[in-house]
């Protein structure tokens, strides 16, 4: 649910990064940290282990600018992907106004980007939410690895995109992709807010 | 001290509490971890940063004792050398909400109790009705400015 504040005009919305483990959801944030200018972004906090690998989340603030007269700020959160942490992720997802789903472009990752689909798609379930009502965009990472080693993005939404969603290939260790990803789901939670609600 | 409310009913609850614990800094939080509102010294922590573990916290914590005792652990408290933090849950008929409070040498656990209770009794009564939102927010056409800024942000511009 975003936050809208009338008094101070500011809205804020919760985007969760999605997808297996190592599919890139940590780096799409490193890259978009980055990027982004000082004064426009909170302190990045990473709750990892002792190899960096995602042990709560990452969770990094963002301030949009202003649109249509509200400073818009969105926090950008990752889950754990090991399918171990289960009961983490779903703790992460809770208020989602959006969600990233990385897939890893590997061919042999293609089962494991399966089964975090279904895990997401049960998670939002298990919380009353209509997964074909939550804002979604898919990132197929890893594009820039070698052909034989990957799936193409066509191939890879025979296999997870059946709702059709917007789709990006990317290489978020680089960037390609990463930008685009967040444009996206940017224009879809805000769409939200762009229309009566009937 | 200053205060900032997303939900205008949560301010003099909050103030109030603040004010009689005599504690630095009140966070009300949704479970999301987006705050609600805030009052006191904010430079006492990060705030976005400290809402966001403090509903990690929150959850987990809630998700252990279901799983070990049947229902969530709830309440938390951490006495830090200078600064102390307490964590709890209130109920109202908005909704549940979380509660983050600092607090340092001029108050004590046991006075932010007290008062976590009453706050949590006045907070209840004085939620009002959810609001249905029926108005768009933001303009239609709003894509023009999302992209004008996301480039600058990402010195695209």
């Amino acid at each position: 649910m975003s936050l809208v504040n009338y008094a101070t005009r500011e809205i804020t919305c919760k985007i969760v990064y999605y997808g297996p483990g190592r599919s890139g959801k940590t780096t799409n944030l490193h890259y978009i940290y980055g990027q982004v200018p000082e004064d426009r972004k909170g302190k990045m906090v990473s709750l990892a282990t002792q190899t960096d690998r995602t042990l709560f989340f990452d969770f990094l603030p963002l301030d949009l600018g202003t649109i249509s007269g509200f400073t818009t700020k969105f926090q950008l959160y990752t889950v754990p992907g090991q399918v171990y942490y289960q009961t983490t992720r779903k703790l992460v997802l809770q208020g989602a106004d959006g969600v990233v789903f990385v897939a890893d472009s590997q061919a042999r990752q293609l089962e494991e980007n399966i089964e975090s689909f279904q895990d997401l798609h049960a998670n939002l379930a298990e919380q009353g939410i209509d997964a074909r009502a939550v804002p979604l965009v898919i990132q197929y990472n890893k594009q820039d690895l070698p052909r034989d080693l990957i799936l193409t993005p066509p191939e890879l939404n025979d296999a997870l995109n059946f709702r059709g969603v917007p789709e990006f290939g990317a290489d978020a260790l680089h960037g390609p992709g990463v930008f685009e990803t967040l444009r996206s789901i940017s224009e879809l939670v805000l769409k939200r807010l762009s229309q009566p609600v009937r | 001290m200053s205060i900032t409310a997303v939900e205008p009913w949560v301010e003099i609850p909050l103030r109030k509490f603040v004010e009689e614990a005599r504690t630095v800094l009140g966070l009300l939080l949704h479970p999301s971890g987006q705050v609600v509102a805030q009052f006191g010294f904010a430079r006492a922590v990060d705030v976005m940063s400290a809402c966001a573990l403090a509903a990690a916290i929150h959850a987990s914590a809630g998700e252990l004792g279901k799983q070990l005792d049947g229902k969530p652990f709830r309440g938390l408290h951490h006495p830090g050398r200078d600064r102390q933090l307490y964590l709890a849950e209130a109920a109202t008929p908005r909704g549940t909400f979380i509660f983050l409070t600092v607090f340092d040498q001029e108050s004590s656990l046991g006075l932010v109790r007290l008062y976590f209770d009453e706050f949590c009794k006045s907070l209840a009564a004085a939620a009002p009705a959810a609001p249905r939102r029926v108005e768009p927010v933001i303009e239609e056409r709003f894509e023009q400015e999302l992209n004008r800024n996301l480039s600058a942000l990402f010195g695209r511009g």
